[in-house]
């Protein structure tokens, strides 16, 4: 459930198909810069309620990476 | 009112400049967090609370990742976004070169322009999407011009400026407008920490003829942060009376 509401958060900050979702990168895709990385980070820390370090946020170089990391917050990966 | 239905978050708002600012946002219909390390910060929440305005305190360290943190979340938990935000909080020690210890330099450099690089960065995640917001930061004649006897509080304060023109043009493209205002010499507890001498020196060398009121910097923040000035960005506002420094 928590990686539906991940993929979503990806889907509607960058714009593109839930599909991909699970195997982008960061530069991968025209839409994951750095402007639409922030976006992303706003869509993830409102929709899990938590805010994100700098650290954190400059290691989310793909979509495994950003699980990774919001499982240290209590975010579960399945 | 110019600032209705937005909402601010205004460090160093206990006192001086900064509770001004609170203050006039307040009267312009804005929603306000507000921050600073002394207790004076929850009585102004208090005070305007008490006019119907709304607001929220945090006594805190902004230089503190964890506080700034923290100010950020309470603006979504209790406001759900943010749309602007003053960087107040300022700290000044002065010293002549020779005798500048470097714990005073570096931390003046942390309150004045770490904090609000950091709270800059937190906050802006807040902006609403493709709507973007105001971002205010308070620089400093002395750091525009160079204040003899605060050599290393006018560097800090011209990294402001150089801060806040780059995140102009890097935020420009999400329409987040970022400007500074430097005050001249501006009655505050600040101002009155120098010698008599100082203070007698700097108001003869206004034009203007007199010291500044923390309500005209206040006022110039409104207009930086209102939509009025929704095509200026990357600009730093000088509001001191013609101040020779």
């Amino acid at each position: 459930m928590q990686k539906q509401r991940l993929i979503k958060c990806f889907v509607d900050s960058l714009g593109v198909e839930s599909s991909t979702v699970e195997g982008l990168t960061y530069n991968s895709v025209r839409q994951w810069d750095s402007v639409g990385h922030m976006a992303l980070v706003a869509a993830i820390e409102s929709e899990f309620n938590l805010m994100l370090d700098t650290d954190e946020i400059i290691a989310m170089s793909s979509f495994s990476a950003v699980s990774e990391i919001l499982g240290k917050h209590g975010v579960a990966s399945s | 009112m110019r600032l209705e239905g937005k909402t601010a978050l205004i460090t160093g708002a206990s006192r001086g400049i900064g509770q001004a600012i609170a203050q006039a946002f307040a009267r312009e219909g804005a929603r306000l967090v507000l921050s600073a390390r002394t207790p004076g910060v929850v009585k102004l929440a208090h005070q305007l609370r008490d006019l119907g305005h709304e607001v929220e305190a945090v006594q805190g360290d902004v230089s503190d990742n964890e506080s700034a943190k923290t100010l950020v979340q309470l603006c979504r938990s209790r406001f759900g976004q943010l749309d602007i935000l003053v960087n107040n909080a300022g700290i000044l020690t002065p010293g002549n070169l020779g005798m500048v210890r470097m714990e005073d330099a570096r931390r003046m450099f942390e309150v004045n322009v770490l904090a609000m690089m950091n709270l800059t960065q937190f906050s802006i995640r807040l902006f609403p999407k493709g709507e973007g917001g105001s971002v205010v930061n308070m620089a400093s004649i002395a750091g525009t011009q160079g204040i003899a006897g605060i050599s290393a509080y006018s560097a800090s304060k011209a990294a402001v400026v150089g801060f806040t023109r780059a995140a102009a043009k890097e935020l420009a493209s999400q329409r987040i407008r970022v400007n500074a205002i430097a005050p001249g010499f501006i009655d505050t507890d600040m101002a009155r920490q120098v010698s008599p001498e100082w203070f007698q020196k700097r108001v003869d060398g206004i034009l203007l003829g007199r010291i500044g009121h923390p309500s005209e910097i206040a006022s110039c923040a409104v207009f930086l942060a209102s939509d009025e000035a929704r095509y200026v960005t990357g600009q730093i506002l000088g509001v001191d009376g013609a101040m020779a420094v």
